[in-house]
């Protein structure tokens, strides 16, 4: 069964087409890229996924399931932004997360924290904001969930950052989980994953494995994406 | 989970008011001395300090009554509006187990600031002879009240404390979710989300006061004021006061049913975070 399944898809803002009959499936034990330029409905479908948006038409289904409380049990966030209270220490986050979900493994989270250098008793809000972010994602990776959203995981941050990112996604995830990870930096996600899908004014143009896209193409994800997306 | 949001919650809001009450109690200390020593002193320097002092409880009891109240809207707000709204509504507990929790703890809270705000006032006036005894004299009142209540009325006493409560809960929360309701209205746009909520705000002010306004008017002289009418002479005194108890906290549970209602929908449906 697929973890992220979306039937005829759509969101609309007001006037604007955010997605437009999106269909897609996401299988378990992969890593995807959902890739797009800025706009193109990834976070949108992102956001439908975790529950934070409803659907105009069409269906999204989470483990078999309509988001809701019961999936959010199955699903772990990264958002686009700092969402985490800036006002905890690490170690109350830690608490917050071992509270609300099942499946997190806090001796996994304080094993990252300590390889970081971070102190549980330091105030995320004295954090820098590269270190709030590895703080955001630690916690996010912590958790045996069937399905990663990773929402931009890697924008806004140096190179080094990006690397510890990304190995923190591959060193943590469970493998029998699907992991989604949404960018317009592909270049530096295309090593860690399996499938891509291409996404552009709201429309699915390609679903691919990146196998697949080196054999029939003859060319990196990368490049497939630049010409694609051509301006 | 209900029980893990309150012990959160608690959390969050607690680093804020309890320091508060600590700093009205302390100026409470300050304003007794002020009052006992300072402003009896020939010293000017001691009895503009002692002005100060009384100046300082009066900003303290005003400022824990302001924050109770912006703690109240601010949590809703920044917690399941803004940037941590991402964590908290993807949490796996459902709308109506966050909205329970917000109103469980803003009544606490309210509930704790009028508790200290009444010992604050206790410590300040302790051992001031005139205050002594205006306390003495309204501690022998409700002496002799609570007596009363329970000597001749004691089931209807207790009955009538609990309602009391009750209704000062309900009223709590109609108030909060009326707040709420604005809140998840006006956050329903995709635009000037805080100037939308004020906007709603007024609008639902102004609503419930012409369509109760508008009630009054129109149950007059009609059955329900004629039926009200001829229980007067077939009604006793406490059980007409146990029946506008209990029509208060209905009116109040319909009241804040109707917001609930709108926050629910508003925050399941409609939602749009930045």
């Amino acid at each position: 069964m697929a973890v992220l399944e979306c039937k005829g898809l759509s969101k609309r803002y007001g006037h604007t087409q955010a997605l437009d009959r999106v269909d897609l499936a996401v299988e378990p034990g992969r890593i995807v890229g959902l890739l797009g330029p800025n706009g193109s409905g990834k976070t949108t479908l992102i956001k439908l996924a975790n529950g934070l948006l409803t659907p105009s038409e069409g269906e999204l289904l989470v483990c078999g399931m309509k988001p809701g409380k019961e999936t959010h049990a199955l699903v772990s966030y990264l958002p686009e932004r700092t969402s985490i209270p800036l006002w905890m220490t690490a170690g109350q986050l830690l608490d917050f997360y071992e509270d609300f979900y099942k499946d997190f493994r806090r001796d996994a989270a304080e094993e990252m924290l300590a390889h970081l250098n971070i102190s549980p008793k330091q105030r995320i809000k004295q954090m820098s904001k590269g270190t709030r972010e590895k703080v955001q994602l630690i916690v996010v990776m912590s958790r045996a969930a069937k399905l990663y959203l990773l929402d931009e995981p890697i924008g806004g941050v140096d190179p080094a950052t990006r690397d510890y990112i990304l190995s923190t996604i591959i060193g943590n995830y469970d493998p029998e989980a699907a992991v989604v990870i949404s960018t317009h930096l592909i270049s530096d996600v295309e090593k860690v994953l399996d499938d891509v899908i291409f996404i552009n004014q709201g429309r699915v143009m390609l679903q691919s494995s990146v196998d697949q896209i080196r054999e029939e193409k003859g060319m990196s994800v990368d490049e497939l994406f630049r010409e694609v997306f051509k301006c | 989970m209900l029980r893990k949001l309150l012990k959160h919650e608690f959390r969050a809001t607690g680093r804020i008011m309890l320091p508060l009450f600590l700093i009205v109690l302390g100026t409470a200390v300050g304003a007794n001395l002020s009052v006992r020593v300072l402003l009896d002193t020939p010293n000017k320097v001691l009895d503009i300090l002692g002005g100060l002092l009384i100046v300082a409880f009066a900003i303290a009891i005003f400022g824990v009554y302001v924050m109770s109240m912006v703690v109240m809207v601010q949590r809703f707000y920044k917690n399941l509006l803004q940037d941590e709204g991402y964590v908290m509504m993807t949490l796996p507990v459902s709308v109506h187990q966050h909205i329970w929790s917000k109103l469980i703890v803003s009544a606490v809270w309210f509930a704790l600031t009028l508790i200290v705000v009444g010992l604050a006032c206790f410590i300040m006036a302790a051992d001031v002879k005139v205050i002594h005894q205006i306390a003495e004299g309204f501690g022998e009142l409700l002496g002799e009240l609570y007596r009363h209540l329970t000597a001749y009325y004691a089931v209807n006493g207790t009955a009538l404390a609990v309602e009391f409560l009750v209704m000062c809960f309900v009223g709590c929360c109609a108030m909060c979710l009326q707040f709420y309701a604005s809140l998840a209205i006006g956050h329903s746009f995709s635009s000037h989300k805080m100037a939308w909520s004020v906007l709603w705000f007024f609008i639902i002010l102004f609503a419930a006061q012409f369509l109760g306004g508008s009630g009054i008017v129109l149950l007059d002289e009609t059955w329900l004021h004629h039926l009200l009418l001829g229980w007067t002479d077939n009604i006793s005194g406490m059980a007409a006061m146990h029946l506008s108890m209990i029509c208060l906290i209905a009116g109040e549970v319909l009241y804040g049913a109707v917001f609930y209602f709108l926050t629910t929908y508003f925050l399941k449906r409609r939602l749009d975070l930045e």
